[in-house]
């Protein structure tokens, strides 16, 4: 999906984003980079991950001192 | 003026506190040779002679009357443009912080200046600590001392610029996927990337939270040790600060290697990418010499370096989208151009492909870190080639991914870059030397082991 992503495209999910500022040069920018990062999420070996493969930051709290 | 410019942190402190040496005669021998090479380098993007000036004679004063603060008082210092000192713009090289006035000091430069260093001022960087060298910013980018044509690494450029060039024997660098470790590799000095969470990252103008590293830049691993020393330590003001006991690094520096057995990741510069052959030999030869001193290696294999950089770019695009997302939506012509690309990157990354990153990285880390059953410590390379041209932008491109940094951003293991040697064009080589978290004082004795025997820290780029 990523590979055939058009300018156009680029366009309405920038848009989608609240990114519109962008000029043609920018969306041009937008549309390589996505494919780049989206290249690399696939790269990921989630085929590797079990649902209680939980990710890397979770919210500690510490213990109340009540004293 | 030479002798005064490539003197360490530990013999200007000796020789100050002993008065033989007078912070004002030898911060103003550090100042006439910015104001005459900097220029040509522009590693400082803010030059502060009269901070400096000031902070020299309080020193002075204070060392007169007998009140020695510790190895940093009266040396000069500088910071990273990311790291906030209160009263001047922290400008991240950007114009979008232009006019960005820090009204307190970061956590860093608080304990910098309590330690009674004299601040030169701030450094070069590259736009918000990512992308490369930017040549459409208000401010040029800095340039490698040993052949000012080439690039001196990143983002921490100015930092490792300084250093090298002996304007200063101390700087502060962050590092998010590499950016203390590269400019130390390419500018041929010592970065230490301690554990996530060793040194506070409050005041530092954050690029992604989860990968930020704040630490110190210096041309020997004495130096390195004795600034970390001094900036370690808990922070309850920064949330991913470690409550964790810290120094001691410069302590043991002499207990040497015997005994000690280094797990060798050689597929990182070999099989995973092609590590140019200079590079690669310059390690080698580390290797052996580290043998030669008693300590024992054992190849290990861990993750190809394409999943680490996928699982670290995966989160470094979505956590540096969310800081920049307002600017890019508003002004997003005020960057330069490869830094928009960098952080637009991260604009229709999905919720799943950043937490499917995060999960992979706790699998890597995991993995990476059951190899301490069998080593004491982990060398790899740095980067896999000397540094290039700095107007060569597709060599830049090529070369800033070929690196072997970023896994330990993903770990937050503690990652020393340590010179080993030079290229036949004159550039220098560098390695990593790798440890469990919080054992950056073993990193340090096996990089002084190797540093004293190896001698590279003799040689000075010659700035004429």
């Amino acid at each position: 999906m990523w590979n055939d992503l058009t300018l156009d495209e680029t366009r309405r999910l920038a848009a989608r984003a609240g990114l519109t500022q962008l000029t043609d040069e920018h969306l041009q920018q937008l549309l390589q980079a996505t494919q780049t990062a989206k290249a690399r999420c696939a790269a990921l070996p989630t085929d590797k991950l079990t649902p209680a493969d939980e990710p890397a930051h979770i919210l500690r709290l510490n213990r109340h001192d009540d004293r | 003026m030479n002798d005064l410019a490539y003197l360490t942190v530990a013999a200007a402190a000796d020789l100050l506190r002993s008065k033989k040496l007078s912070p004002v005669e030898y911060t103003s021998a550090l100042i006439a040779r910015v104001e005459k090479y900097d220029s040509k380098l522009n590693a400082f993007l803010r030059f502060t002679p009269e901070i400096a000036m000031q902070d020299a004679r309080r020193a002075e004063a204070e060392i007169a009357r007998g009140e020695w603060r510790g190895p940093l008082h009266g040396v000069p210092y500088g910071l990273k443009d990311i790291v906030d000192y209160a009263g001047l713009p922290t400008t991240a090289h950007s114009k979008i912080l232009a006019d960005n006035v820090a009204t307190a000091d970061a956590a860093v430069t608080q304990k910098l200046r309590a330690a009674g260093g004299v601040f030169m001022g701030k450094l070069s960087t590259h736009e918000f600590a990512t992308g490369g060298p930017c040549f459409d910013l208000p401010w040029p980018p800095a340039r490698n001392p040993w052949n000012r044509d080439h690039f001196p690494g990143g983002s921490s450029s100015g930092s490792g610029a300084a250093t090298a060039a002996g304007f200063v024997p101390a700087t502060i660098g962050s590092d998010t996927a590499g950016s203390i470790r590269n400019p130390a590799t390419m500018c041929g000095i010592v970065g230490m990337k301690g554990t996530y969470g060793l040194v506070s990252r409050r005041g530092v103008f954050p690029l992604a939270y989860s990968l930020d590293h704040v630490g110190p830049l210096t041309r020997t691993i004495r130096d390195n040790a004795l600034m970390l020393d001094l900036i370690a330590g808990h922070d309850a003001l920064d949330p991913g600060s470690a409550n964790t006991a810290v120094g001691g690094y410069s302590s043991s520096l002499e207990q040497g290697v015997k005994g000690l057995r280094i797990g060798v990741i050689r597929h990182f510069y070999t099989r995973d990418m092609e590590g140019d052959p200079e590079m690669v030999n310059g390690i080698e030869n580390a290797l052996k010499l580290l043998v030669d001193l008693g300590a024992s290696l054992q190849e290990i294999e861990t993750a190809p370096l394409a999943e680490y950089a996928a699982c670290a770019r995966t989160i470094l695009s979505s956590e540096a989208y969310t800081i920049h997302e307002k600017w890019l939506q508003e002004r997003p012509g005020d960057y330069a151009n490869l830094t928009r690309e960098r952080f637009l990157s991260g604009a229709l990354l999905s919720a799943a492909d950043y937490l499917n990153a995060t999960r992979v990285r706790a699998k890597l880390t995991n993995t990476f870190h059951a190899h301490y059953s069998d080593v004491d410590a982990v060398i790899t390379a740095s980067a896999l080639d000397p540094a290039c041209r700095i107007d060569d932008p597709d060599e830049i491109n090529r070369t800033y991914a070929r690196q072997a940094r970023t896994p330990f951003n993903v770990t937050g293991s503690p990652a020393l870059s340590v010179p080993v040697g030079f290229s036949t064009n004159g550039m220098p080589l560098g390695m990593q030397i790798i440890g469990k978290p919080f054992t950056e004082a073993l990193l340090y004795r096996i990089g002084h082991a190797y540093e004293q025997a190896a001698k590279w820290t003799d040689k000075h780029p010659n700035l004429t």
